[in-house]
């Protein structure tokens, strides 16, 4: 189902290819559209007049040319259903702070820089066209990080440098250059950054036929600028390329991902396992092997990390316009006058009501947190109390050292996980599903202490297994290849883990809830921390007895105690990769703004209820594309 | 020498896994035999102990059992007593070298003592000392010497200057026996061990040897098979037989068995002899032993059954 009104955010150096590709899935799957553009280029108004002449929807494409600081005014119009928002990294993130709450969902493509990877098995002359291509055309859309083999360092410095020198820049429609000027500012821009660069060590190189007016900057190429100085933290402007030489291929990719940016890369080798090793290793969202730059509408682009989320082209720019048929949209649950650096901040403290009557409960249970319980670092726990008010159990109170110790631990399960076949997950989670049904009559009693009816409880374990295999089955293989025109070879689209997941369970439905959450999150190699419903944790730590001996340590970790402190602790930690929250609507606007810490991928309840046990809502699509993050692999073939 | 013998050369690693795998599986000795294997298995080890705190004492341990490897009367009962059956030599640091030419003197026992040398294990000191070590090690009568080439040198594809200083150790060992070991856990690609081992032989070694023994990866199937291919094809193309030495974590018997037939499959026959394979091990003999202790007894060997090395 198609989502609304979409707003569309452009950054100043914008091309018209860019614009098509985020325009036309919004209008061809059934949106509306309103652009913001700068107020110096011409063309989207061009666009706009030819569309209103189309047809009898006048108001379909829609476009003010206006300054930056429109861009808030327009995000938080109360009729806009999601604003798709590209340009730089810290407009990005103030939005996203600036958007938490309203009923507009946000999509962030942030970010300029690429990658290019050069092993010494590379053809170096073509993988130096690649760096043209990237960087010192108009066809790049930033700066470049090279990562040039040790081995073949100096033939490579000396190929760059000698075709440097033949580049020419000059004005854009000037049908005899190589690139044009990119504005004022951008030159501005790469200034600072050569001189600065400069001043921590690095050696600079500028060549080629460039006038020396002020709007055109020289082609740069910057080389032994050490990875820990702040300029090589900083975004690569356009067009300079900063060179670092790497000694094996394990190295090149701790190098490669060792920034928080995204967005796409290049391999270049001539041995085909080890391309695509790289190929696979690589953070990214889009990777060419033995190219650079090429795109097509029908290949997903996009990126991760602090690249932002959002994709254009392929089947997953049309899932950006769409959501689940069914549910309903999106509802505001801005509330002016959330304190965010108070949120959650102090867990309030809760004195036993009086004398503790009938035969005491078990010992409380601990977090699982590396594959056994543990106690909390506060050493404390809350009691939690079932339908009739009396005393159930006892479970711990989780802080922030828990949360950091899961994290981890989620961490250091993740490699291993992920590089287990689909087929074995497969087997853990039918493993699991079969010894939940063991388990079905201590679960059962335990829901129906809670309130519900035995035969509702019954249904409830039942349902948990069956979704538990499902999801197993469901665990999509590596990749498939589509079709792109003008490509001789398979690009493929692959379904990558995200990493870490951390996951807020809701109050309602505690088993049925925690298991359709977790299944997905597994079944697609991700390794979770979860924080289960905060009414009745017990059901989730019954299962955590039966993940202590099914699953690998680490794999799912599951912490209680207070919800909101837990989700403070979770939303702002730099290291997990996704988050979902399904509880209140001040927890949800919390989450949104503090994801803008690592630009996280959040999916956020805003308080409203979801029905578990209906299949559109608690197995649908959705959570299948929600787990996973994609990866467009180009493959050109032929010798 | 020539570098054009390097430069074309392709190695597939998922490729050389599979066979890794493959040989492990499909050659299996049981019975006679294996003990019989197991006993000329003895006799290709390099009786190894390279540790902080090696003194006379234990050196001496080692090489009065590196003259009787196994207990007498389970040779008796294999009618192997008199046979001559000890180990292939005794490798320890530099500085031990006279302890143990003293020790193996007094025990009546020629067999050679190898010592470390050029910086082991990491070989990142300055080239005068490493030549340095060599001919003090050669002086107190060291008659092998295994030599750590310089990886630096191989990660940033210098190899004329990687032939260049194994030939100046070459010369420095002069009649003594010269070992090159690559190291290759630090090599970084499959492809790069095969062009180190062809330099390594290029340039004079009796020797190529997998690893130190204190990488974090020493010798597994993999890179051995593709040494073992650089062995058979500097063969084919000069007529020289060089050895191989495999050396760290080779600990059970079982895995000594899996050598043995890798060699004999990749190479033949021939390199089946203490001239031309060795194995670097300490711990793999008492393994060797207790599994002689059992196919002649039938029972499992304690601990104290079996002498100490």
């Amino acid at each position: 189902m198609r989502t609304g009104v979409i707003g569309l955010i452009l950054p100043p150096t914008f091309s018209f290819l860019e614009m098509m590709w985020r325009i036309c899935p919004a209008l061809a799957v059934g949106c509306t559209v309103v652009a913001l553009v700068p107020p110096a280029s011409p063309t989207p108004l061009l666009l706009a007049q030819l569309s209103g002449e189309l047809g009898p929807f006048p108001g379909v494409l829609n476009v003010i040319s206006g300054p930056a600081s429109l861009v808030p005014i327009l995000a938080s119009q109360p009729g806009i259903q999601k604003v798709a928002f590209c340009g730089a990294l810290e407009e990005g993130r103030a939005l996203r702070r600036s958007l938490a709450g309203e009923c507009a969902e946000l999509g962030l493509a942030l970010g300029t820089e690429s990658l290019l990877l050069l092993t010494d098995t590379a053809d170096i002359d073509s993988a130096v066209e690649g760096v043209v291509d990237a960087a010192w055309s108009d066809r790049g859309p930033g700066g470049l990080r090279l990562l040039i083999q040790e081995s073949v360092w100096d033939e490579a410095m000396r190929r760059l440098q000698e075709r440097m020198g033949r580049l020419r820049s000059g004005r854009g429609l000037d049908g005899a250059v190589d690139m044009g000027a990119r504005g004022a500012a951008a030159c501005d821009l790469v200034q600072r950054f050569v001189c600065e660069a400069q001043s921590q060590g690095a050696q600079v190189f500028q060549a080629g036929d460039v006038p020396s007016e002020r709007p055109f900057c020289p082609p740069t190429l910057v080389s032994n600028l050490p990875p820990a100085s702040p300029c090589a933290q900083v975004e690569v402007p356009w067009p300079v390329v900063v060179a670092s030489p790497f000694r094996t291929a394990k190295e090149a990719l701790l190098v490669a991902n060792g920034t928080p940016r995204g967005g796409s890369a290049s391999v270049w080798s001539e041995r085909l396992g080890q391309a695509l090793e790289l190929g696979y290793g690589l953070q990214v969202g889009t990777v060419w092997i033995n190219a650079h730059g090429l795109r097509d509408p029908s290949v997903p682009t996009g990126g991760c990390k602090e690249s932002g989320c959002s994709w254009h082209g392929g089947p997953d720019g049309l899932y950006e316009y769409l959501r689940p048929s069914g549910t309903p949209a999106q509802l505001s649950c801005l509330s002016k006058n959330l304190n965010y650096d108070t949120f959650g901040l102090a867990v309030p403290s809760t004195l036993p009501a009086g004398p503790e009557i009938g035969p005491s409960p078990a010992p409380p249970y601990g977090l699982f947190v590396g594959g056994r319980f543990q106690a909390p670092g506060a050493r404390s726990s809350r009691p939690i109390r079932d339908s009739s008010g009396n005393l159930h159990g006892y479970v711990a109170e989780g802080g922030a050292k828990d949360i950091r110790g899961a994290v981890e631990a989620a961490h250091q399960a993740f490699p291993g996980w992920a590089g287990q076949s689909p087929g074995a997950r497969a087997a853990l989670l039918w493993a699991l599903a079969a010894a939940l049904e063991r388990r079905k009559s201590t679960l059962a009693s335990r829901l129906e202490r809670q309130g519900a009816e035995l035969k509702a409880a019954e249904a409830e374990v039942e349902l948990s297994a069956r979704r538990l295999r499902a999801w197993g089955a469901r665990v999509q293989a590596q990749g498939h290849t589509l079709q792109v025109a003008g490509l001789r070879g398979p690009v493929l689209r692959l379904r990558e883990p995200l990493g870490v997941l951390a996951v807020v369970c809701p109050d309602e439905w505690p088993l049925l809830a925690f298991v359709s959450l977790l299944a997905p999150a597994l079944a697609y190699g991700n390794t979770v921390v979860m924080v289960p419903s905060a009414a009745c944790p017990l059901l989730a730590l019954e299962v955590c007895q039966d993940m202590a001996t099914v699953f690998p340590a680490g794999l799912a970790n599951v912490v209680t105690g207070d919800r909101d402190h837990l989700t403070r602790c979770l939303a702002l930690h730099q290291d997990v990769q996704a988050m979902w929250y399904f509880g209140s609507a001040q927890g949800s606007q919390f989450v949104e703004w503090a994801s803008a810490g690592n630009l996280k991928p959040v999916w956020a309840s805003r308080g409203c209820p979801r029905a578990w046990d209906q299949e559109a809502e608690g197995a649908g699509p959705e959570l299948g594309l929600r787990a996973a993050r994609t990866k467009a692999l180009w493959l050109p073939m032929g010798d | 020498h020539d570098l054009s013998w390097i430069s074309k050369i392709q190695v597939n690693h998922p490729a050389v896994l599979r066979r890794a795998e493959q040989i492990q599986a499909r050659r299996t000795v049981k019975k006679e035999w294996q003990a019989a294997w197991l006993l000329k298995a003895v006799t290709f080890i390099d009786l190894t102990t390279l540790s902080g705190d090696d003194t006379s004492s234990n050196i001496q341990r080692l090489c009065y059992k590196a003259k009787y490897p196994i207990r007498e009367d389970l040779l008796k009962a294999l009618n192997m007593h008199d046979k001559g059956i000890t180990t292939a030599a005794v490798c320890v640091y530099p500085a031990r070298v006279c302890d143990a030419v003293k020790a193996l003197k007094a025990a009546g026992c020629n067999i050679p003592v190898a010592s470390v040398a050029t910086g082991f294990p990491a070989g990142q000191t300055h080239l005068k000392t490493r030549l340095e070590e060599i001919r003090l090690a050669v002086e107190d009568g060291a008659t092998e010497i295994d030599v750590v080439i310089n990886r630096s040198l191989v990660l940033t594809g210098q190899w004329e200057a990687l032939y260049d200083e194994i030939r100046q150790f070459r010369k420095a060992c002069g009649e003594a026996h010269l070992k090159t070991i690559l190291a290759t856990g630090e090599l970084g690609s499959l492809t790069n061990v095969y062009k180190a081992s062809m330099i390594a032989m290029m340039a004079g070694s009796d020797f190529i040897k997998t690893s130190t023994g204190k990488e974090t990866v020493n010798a597994t199937f993999p890179v051995a098979i593709v040494m073992l291919r650089a062995i058979r094809d500097f063969f084919w193309k000069t007529g020289n037989k060089i050895g191989f030495k495999p050396a760290g974590g080779i600990r059970s018997a079982k895995d000594s068995l899996a050598w043995l037939s890798l060699v004999k499959e990749e190479l033949g026959d021939e390199w089946l002899k203490p001239e031309l394979f060795r194995i670097g091990a300490s711990t793999l003999l008492s393994d060797i032993e207790r599994q002689i202790y059992h196919h002649v007894t039938g029972r499992y060997a304690a601990y104290h059954d079996l002498p100490m090395s």
